[in-house]
């Protein structure tokens, strides 16, 4: 007994650390969208906003490899999809002692790496060109041509496994009976072949697609000079990043996740219908039908779950705005820089600092009453606007460093002010302030 | 029997529409988009690097001089061998190994669980969420990991601020962020074949063996482990092969100094513009990789069939 608990806990120990290293990189990803940072990161969080996904629309580049990647996608479902029925097919029929050499051509693509796929394909289509003294704006050096032929490659292959483990499962007899009764072989393929193979032309179209979205390394090549939704990633990736990306990411997981959820919803309502036949078929209330469907559903409340956390994140993006927080963290920034300031222009400035730095911050962090007269000298030197950022974001600036010297602080706050006001002009009186908020 | 005769049943069995349609298809994809292009690849290999003016000319001629750079570097080149390309070669090949040996260990458990352990729900739960990730882009995956792993990264803010560490650390030039993204981007494709082997095993073996008093650890390494061989093979396989000939997370996650032989390729394709080099260090790469995969098959005694899913 005790050995089957260590052994359940150092399981589950075990699942989490594992989904974590598979979802972790993800759900940070996505937390990079909502954060205000011109670059993308979590551990400064600056402000929630969606502006990310407005840079993104906004993107013309992406726009167009996007574009380009749904046409390439559509060509290469096509194609693959034909050519993965044609193989699964002819697999049966040729001659046993080449098949295994058949089989072996056309699952080489599979394992052939994608890079190899694309040159070759690049290459050949070239030659082809040269051949035929074909011009650069044929098809032989058309980049979404050739990109459709390139992924069909080993797409193909794909489909052709989704075939061949649905014919598996057909009775030729079928095929016979209809041929015995007068059917036409073009009739027969259409109406008993096809229809049995629907739902793995179906997936195999989805396959197909996401397979083709989601190509890199073959496409790189092949693409040439127009470009797809990752080719217009992978530069924005290496060179320039903003968060932009990861409110692709955002999207892009979202729609993964509710595609593969809905999936499995509609694969457990087949699952439920048939385990509980008649019970399904006979139910006359809708109500009560929805309920039996969703107790015996967890997919299907995850999807519902998502949906409304989606509307509900778009209903809070058009009710918030990020505006005041970003002018906050934006003073907060400078006041960082600034803290450095003194330091590098002139020594002498960093001495005379030191002293009165600690009264400032403190003042304004504690007690309301003591930093009045703070307050007052700085409402002489900053614009009433300026002041109130300013009040919002020293206090966190400085959170971590102690804040003993309340009183103290305070007493000495006014004198030491105004002082700074006599040294400085007014603008470098704004630098000293960041200096007292560092020390 | 003679080509006509096979191919008059062939048209008898689908008439003339389907069967012109099946011959087609296949015949395009096998010559066309898989054959002829990789012999013309490896013709292209063995070319020198001519303008397309000089292209068939009398310049036009077979030269081992791609293969022989790769090799022994360019004819000034002081040191015995082209130290710069093989050493690439030689690090991507075992940093493949090292991703597939990697992902191997973390897989295996969890397959395990999945197919023996997990029931109903949970392992539909499981499965679901090791799905999702995997088709989430590849480029996106690598952005990811280049978001935790970066100097300003979570994992490095993390670590200084609890005082590990006083400077972040280069997880980038470390190649640790290239190895752990990889190893990401294809545990799917480990997890799925060896799950499959597993699942068909049955639960009496290992109780047999519980009962007889084995350990748990030799139950895998006698039991399940010999039991799920094709389906072991075939997931290394494919993370070798996926891994080897990996372009995206090398091109975002490595580090500045470190290459991956793919982006060797690459360069000789768009700044190099050699492109018989490129394809002659292409061909080496799929030589590689076919050579890996007989020596696997070799090794674990199975057949292609099995590898190809």
């Amino acid at each position: 007994m005790k050995s089957s608990t260590f052994l359940s806990i150092f399981i589950g120990l075990y699942l989490i650390i594992f989904f974590g290293y598979l979802f972790g990189p993800l759900i940070l990803m996505s937390m990079t969208a909502f954060n205000s940072s011109e670059f993308p990161r979590v551990s400064p969080w600056e402000c929630f906003t969606l502006e990310w996904f407005d840079v993104l629309a906004r993107d013309d580049a992406l726009i167009t490899g996007l574009t380009n990647s749904l046409i390439i996608a559509g060509g290469v479902v096509v194609l693959s999809v034909l050519i993965g029925l044609a193989g699964a097919l002819i697999l049966t029929q040729v001659w046993p002692r080449l098949r295994p050499w058949y089989y072996t051509i056309v699952i080489s693509p599979i394992l052939v790496p994608g890079v190899v796929l694309g040159i070759s394909t690049l290459i050949f289509w070239d030659r082809l060109g040269t051949m035929f003294d074909a011009r650069y704006d044929s098809v032989f050096y058309d980049g979404i041509f050739l990109t459709i032929i390139g992924q069909s490659t080993f797409i193909s292959a794909y489909c052709m496994l989704v075939f061949i483990s649905r014919l598996q499962r057909f009775d030729p007899a079928l095929e016979e009976a209809a041929l015995d009764l007068g059917a036409t072989h073009t009739q027969t393929f259409r109406k008993i072949l096809l229809p049995f193979l629907y739902p793995a032309i179906g997936s195999a179209a989805v396959l197909a697609f996401l397979a083709s979205f989601e190509n890199y390394n073959t496409t790189v090549f092949t693409v040439i000079d127009q470009s797809t939704l990752t080719t217009v990633l992978a530069s924005k990736v290496r060179y320039g990043i903003n968060p932009s990306i990861s409110s692709l990411a955002v999207i892009i997981v979202a729609i993964t996740l509710v595609g593969a959820i809905a999936h499995e919803a509609l694969r457990r309502r087949e699952q439920l219908k048939i385990e509980r036949g008649e019970i399904t078929d006979s139910s006359s209330a809708a109500a009560n039908k929805m309920q039996g469907w969703l107790s015996g559903n967890p997919a299907m409340i995850l999807l519902m779950l998502v949906f409304v956390a989606g509307l509900g994140t778009v209903w809070f993006g058009s009710q918030y705005s990020p505006n005041q927080c970003k002018v906050d963290v934006r003073l907060q920034k400078e006041l960082l820089q600034q803290r450095q300031g003194p330091d590098i222009f002139s020594p002498q400035g960093g001495e005379q600092t030191q002293p009165q730095a600690p009264a400032i911050p403190d003042g304004s962090g504690s007690g309301a009453s003591d930093t009045n007269p703070g307050r007052g000298t700085f409402g002489d030197v900053f614009d009433p606007g300026n002041l109130e950022e300013g009040e919002g974001a020293a206090p966190s600036g400085e959170g971590s460093s102690g804040g003993g010297s309340g009183d103290d602080g305070a007493a000495v706050q006014s004198p030491g002010a105004s002082t700074f006001g006599d040294v400085f002009n007014p603008g470098n009186l704004e630098e000293s302030a960041g200096t007292g908020s560092q020390e | 029997m003679n080509p006509v005769t096979v191919l008059r049943k062939f048209f008898d069995r689908h008439g003339l529409f389907v069967g012109g349609y099946l011959l087609a298809a296949v015949t395009f994809w096998m010559l066309m988009m898989i054959i002829l292009p990789q012999l013309t690849m490896l013709d292209f290999s063995f070319r020198d690097n001519l303008p397309p003016s000089k292209v068939g000319g009398p310049e036009d001629v077979y030269t081992m001089a791609n293969y022989t750079f790769l090799v022994f570097g360019s004819p000034g080149n002081p040191e015995p061998f082209n130290v710069v390309d093989l050493s690439v070669f030689g690090r991507t090949i075992l940093a493949a190994v090292f991703v597939t040996v990697f992902d191997f260990m973390i897989c295996y458990p969890i397959a395990y669980f999945l197919a023996q352990v997990a029931r109903g729900g949970v392992a539909r739960l499981v499965v679901l969420s090791l799905v999702v990730p995997f088709w989430v882009n590849e480029l996106l995956r690598a952005f990811a990991f280049k978001i935790l792993f970066g100097a300003s990264g979570v994992i490095n803010t993390f670590i200084v601020t609890i005082g590990l560490v006083d400077q972040p650390v280069d997880f980038i030039k470390a190649d640790i962020a290239l190895y752990a993204g990889l190893g990401y981007a294809y545990i799917l494709l480990m997890i799925f074949p060896i799950y499959n082997a597993i699942e068909s095993l049955d639960k009496n073996q290992i109780e047999a063996a519980r009962d007889l008093g084995s350990p748990w650890w030799r139950i895998h390494w006698r039991i399940v482990m010999p039991f799920a061989k094709p389906g072991i093979t075939s997931g290394c396989t494919m993370v070798f092969m996926l891994s080897a000939g990996a372009l995206a997370a090398p091109q975002i996650l490595g580090g500045p100094s470190s290459l991956w032989f793919t982006q060797l390729i690459y360069q000789w394709f768009n700044t190099g513009g050699n492109w018989p080099r490129g394809s002659a260090y292409a061909i080496v790469l799929l030589a590689s990789c076919i050579i890996f995969v007989l020596l696997m098959m070799r090794l674990f005694k199975v057949k292609l069939g099995e590898i190809g899913r």
